[in-house]
Formats: structure tokens, C-alpha cells, sequence
């Protein structure tokens, strides 16, 4: 039944997306400026991560930004061995979500810790970083 | 209300299956449902096909799949609920029977898989969280996103790694007894939980592989699958949920809580409780998820999923027996493909025809719970003889 006879396809196709943040890019500012914000309602107080211009809760699109962080502490964590296609160039990594005094969590990368010293329960801290293209993106750190 | 029975199941070989195009792999199990049926195809009026798509070639899958099997000018249109998509086609299937627009409906679920790279793949699904904030800058994975809840989990309950090994060899177990199936060997525990770590604390033997393959249900209305079967299958109960693509929105990782509502709701429609199932189907894509599966449906209190592994309660002769066709884990599970090939196990069991797999069945219920993405979409769908 399984032979392997395949038609090896011709065509490829490469996908790259430009993800609009126009609406949010300040988030991405901030963290240019070592600030870890997000956006809080300015009707129902809602505070979201991932920021977000209209309110999940009560559809206003009146919102502003507020500090988060950046003290955390660890809810949960894996060590990834096995990673994706794209990330075939980096090391193993260590994904960790934690969560900010008010209860609001947020998922990235824990570096600066060997995997096995990970423990739930641990103090972290929110730490800026650039890709070696230029894009901010975060990660915890132990506190 | 109308009710609705399965009156027809076809089920394809899972497993690598290069020597079929997508089309040719969903006729397999579409043949057989028409045959089981004994139904005339030109008198099935809606064909809904559930697949996640995006790893095989062909873009617009349902209109290729009914044009190869003759199935033309039926209603139709491809349903996606990621890794329950089947249930979803089931659902919508079922749905056009209940509102009178059909009489006779079939849902099709199918995936090809291994149509591109291993490392592709785990990118496409890797994806399938929230893109901006889980995957463009750390690169999760399937595996990671349950491992964040097998730590909560063992944290939490105390569960181990050798509870979740212990999923895999049952999966194996019974997958050694379905000759459709992916994987038809037995295991050890000792294998289990010396295979490769792909995300602490998973291991290879925790997580289903990725497979190619294809099931079919056909359904009817109640007058109609009188007049065609002694045995239909009912469909008493529906439920579904969902939940935030952004895990870190969830308010804890010790279980889905798009499961729990959809069970709530399935078990409310179909006027049955936990303790009334007789077999069942759970989404054990990852071997934690079948822990959580046993706790999210009430078949055990909160946190005690692993002693439920431990006491074989989930074995046959054991309280509840689950995923007897080898599950996620060992038959395979072709992401769109899972819901649909879930319903047509559990109908076989409710037939009494899973052979040497078979569950005793007193009270003639039989559940099946599809899981898609991490609890993203939950659907729960309850089968029964009366
Ligand atoms: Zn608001």
C-alpha cells in the first residue's frame, strides 16, 4: 500500500506577513524604552495582554497605556527541544508564562537560567531584547 | 425535535500514506460509509468536509474530494475547528438534518500530512496559537503548549511523567489491536519514558504523530434511518466551546475549560451523566490531555486523572474504557480527520462491532471529546443506542 511514489511539486511559495500594529505600536515603542505597557480601558478599566485598541470587555475604543511589571513570578514553563522550521538556527529555549502583581500574564522566552533551575513559583523579571533583524520583543529573566 | 442517527461509517488506513492524493485518501472511508449506509449517493444532499488544511496541495478541499467521488451539485463547504474539525463537520452535518433542509447528510474528515517536511510541519502547527504573541517571536510549539500544562499539572496534582507514559502504552495497547491504525505495536513503560525529550516534560511517546488519513459518517433523519438500519446510532447531545488563542489570557494549565463547558452542554442535551458512559473517545493528542480529558469530563474529580491511569480504570473491564481504537496516540490523528473517525469508533462500539476491542455496553451511551488547538474549540458529541 505505501509505496513512496511521489510527484515532487515544482512550485514553492515563500510566506511572509506585514502585521499591521499601527493601532498598538507604542507597545512596541516603550519596549524600544525598556517600558513593559499595555493598554487599560479608559470606560471599564479593563486591563488586556496582548494590548488591544478596542476593549474585549466593553467595545469602547477609548484606552491608555499602563505600566505592567516588571516583577512576575513563574505559573508554568516547558523546555523546547525540538523546534520549528523557522527556528532552526537558535538553541533550545525555555517558554515560560508568568504572571504580574494583578494577575495579568504574559508568555516569552526565560533566559539566563539553565532549564533544570526552572521552578514554578520562581521570581521573575520582564526584560527588553532585539532580534538581530532590529524588532523589539521581551523576555523574563529571573529577579 | 427530529433526531439524528449515524446510519454509515467508513474509516480509511491512518499512517504515512504517500501512495494517495488527498482526494483518493478521503474515498476510501466516503465508499465505505455509502456501503455501510446502503444508501444511494445521489440521495446524500450535504457533504461537509472538515479538515484544518494548509500542509497538502489543494486549497478548496471539499469541492475536489465530492468531485472525485461523483458527488456533484451537493451542498457543501470545508468547516475548520482546527484539530476538531471532524466534530465540527459532524455538527454541521447533523445540523442541516435537524433544520429539514436534508434528510440525508455525510460529514468527511480529512488531512494529508506528510506532504511537506517533519519541521514544517511542526511550524504550520506551532502557528496555530496567537501568531504576533506565541509563535513570531518564541517559537511555540504543539508540544510546548501542552507541556505549560503537564508542569502546572504535575505542580499542582503531583502527577508524573510516568502517569502520562502510562496513556501511551494503553494507546499502544489497543492500537496494536486496529489494523487501521498507525501504530500496531505494543510498548513498554520503560520506552515510554526513555524516548526523546521534544518539550520538557514530554517525551516522542507522548504526542501523537502526524498522520494521513480519512473517516466518513453518514447521517439521517429519524425516518429514514429507521427504513435503512436496524442499528442507527443516535445523536443525543451536542456541546461546544471556546476559549482565548492567547494561552496566556487561560486563568490556570490544569485543564481546558472549553472541555468542561462542552461537556456541561452535551451531557445536559443528552439527558445522560459521566457515570452513564459506557465508551469513550478522548482527545489525547498529547498524553497530559488525556489526564485532563478525564477530569474536564467528570469521569474523576479535579486532579485525579493519574490515578485513574494507575487504577487501569480507563482499561477495558476498567470503569470507563477510553480511546479503545488506540487514540490519538497510536491510531494517529490527522488533524481534521480526528472528530469524524472519533464518531465512527464509538459507533462501533455502540453497534457491539469493535471485534476485539470491544467495550461491554449497559447503558448504550458512548462519548466522543474532540479537543482543537489547546482547548481553543472544545466539542463533546454523546452517541447512544436508544
Ligand atoms: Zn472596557
Amino acid at each position: 500500500m505505501e509505496q513512496d511514489q511521489a510527484l515532487h511539486s515544482r512550485r514553492s511559495i515563500t510566506l511572509k506577513f506585514d502585521i499591521p500594529i499601527s493601532k498598538t505600536h507604542e507597545f512596541w515603542d516603550a519596549l524600544r524604552q525598556s517600558r513593559f505597557v499595555t493598554t487599560k480601558c479608559k470606560k471599564c478599566g479593563q486591563v488586556t495582554f496582548p494590548p488591544q485598541a478596542d476593549c474585549p470587555r466593553c467595545m469602547s475604543n477609548e484606552f491608555e497605556w499602563a505600566d505592567v511589571g516588571p516583577d512576575a513570578t513563574l505559573v508554568t514553563y516547558t523546555y523546547v527541544q525540538v523546534t520549528p522550521a523557522s527556528f532552526a538556527e537558535n538553541d533550545p529555549y525555555i517558554i515560560a508564562i508568568g504572571e504580574f502583581a494583578g494577575g495579568l500574564k504574559v508568555l516569552a522566552w526565560l533566559e539566563g537560567i539553565p532549564h533544570e533551575k526552572a521552578k514554578v513559583g520562581m521570581k521573575l523579571k520582564v526584560e527588553e531584547r532585539t532580534s538581530k533583524e532590529g524588532n523589539p520583543f521581551y523576555v523574563f529573566v529571573p529577579a | 425535535m427530529d433526531r439524528v442517527a449515524v446510519v454509515g461509517i467508513g474509516h480509511s488506513k491512518f499512517g504515512r500514506r504517500t501512495d494517495v492524493n488527498v482526494a483518493e485518501l478521503a474515498f476510501e472511508s466516503i465508499k465505505k460509509a455509502v456501503d455501510d449506509a446502503g444508501v444511494n449517493k445521489k440521495d446524500i444532499q450535504n457533504v461537509i468536509i472538515g479538515s484544518a488544511g494548509g500542509w497538502y496541495e489543494e486549497s478548496l478541499p471539499a469541492v475536489i474530494v465530492n468531485e472525485y467521488a461523483g458527488l456533484d451539485g451537493v451542498g457543501t463547504m470545508r468547516v475548520e475547528a482546527a484539530c476538531a474539525s471532524g466534530s465540527a463537520a459532524v455538527k454541521t452535518a447533523y445540523n442541516s438534518i435537524l433544520s429539514g433542509e436534508a434528510k440525508i447528510a455525510m460529514a468527511v474528515g480529512i488531512e494529508k500530512m506528510t506532504e511537506v517536511d517533519t519541521l514544517t510541519s511542526i511550524e504550520l502547527i506551532g502557528r496555530a496559537g496567537s501568531y504576533m504573541w506565541e509563535f513570531e517571536n518564541f517559537g511555540m510549539t504543539f508540544p510546548a503548549y501542552y507541556a505549560l500544562y503537564a508542569v502546572a499539572h504535575m505542580n499542582k496534582f503531583g502527577t508524573t511523567e510516568e502517569d502520562m507514559s502510562r496513556v501511551a502504552v494503553k494507546a499502544h495497547h489497543y492500537g496494536a489491536m486496529n489494523p487501521l491504525a498507525q501504530f500496531q505495536k505494543e510498548i513498554t513503560l520503560e520506552k515510554a519514558m526513555g524516548s526523546q525529550v521534544v518539550s520538557w516534560p514530554l517525551k516522542l511517546y507522548d504526542a501523537c504523530p502526524l498522520t494521513d488519513g480519512s473517516a466518513s459518517v453518514i447521517l439521517a433523519s429519524e425516518e429514514v434511518a429507521k427504513g435503512l438500519t436496524d442499528t442507527p446510532i443516535w445523536i443525543k447531545g451536542v456541546g461546544y466551546s471556546s476559549d482565548s488563542a492567547n494561552l496566556s489570557r487561560r486563568s490556570d494549565f490544569v485543564g481546558l475549560q472549553a472541555s468542561v463547558d462542552a461537556a456541561k452542554r452535551a451531557y445536559a442535551m443528552a439527558k445522560v451523566t459521566p457515570d452513564m458512559v459506557d465508551v469513550a473517545t478522548c482527545h489525547d493528542c498529547f498524553t497530559i490531555a488525556e489526564l485532563m480529558a478525564y477530569e474536564d469530563l467528570g469521569f474523576c474529580k479535579k486532579g485525579e486523572g493519574a490515578k485513574m491511569i494507575r487504577e487501569g480504570q480507563t482499561e477495558l473491564g476498567g470503569r470507563i474504557p477510553v480511546n479503545l481504537d488506540g487514540g490519538l496516540k497510536a491510531k494517529g490523528h490527522p488533524i481534521g480527520a480526528t472528530g469524524v473517525s472519533m464518531a465512527v469508533e464509538i459507533t462501533k462500539q455502540l453497534r457491539n462491532e469493535a471485534g476485539s476491542h470491544q467495550a461491554p455496553i449497559k447503558n448504550g451511551v458512548g462519548l466522543v471529546h474532540n479537543v482543537g488547538g489547546t482547548g481553543h474549540y472544545a466539542y463533546v458529541t454523546i452517541l447512544s443506542r436508544n
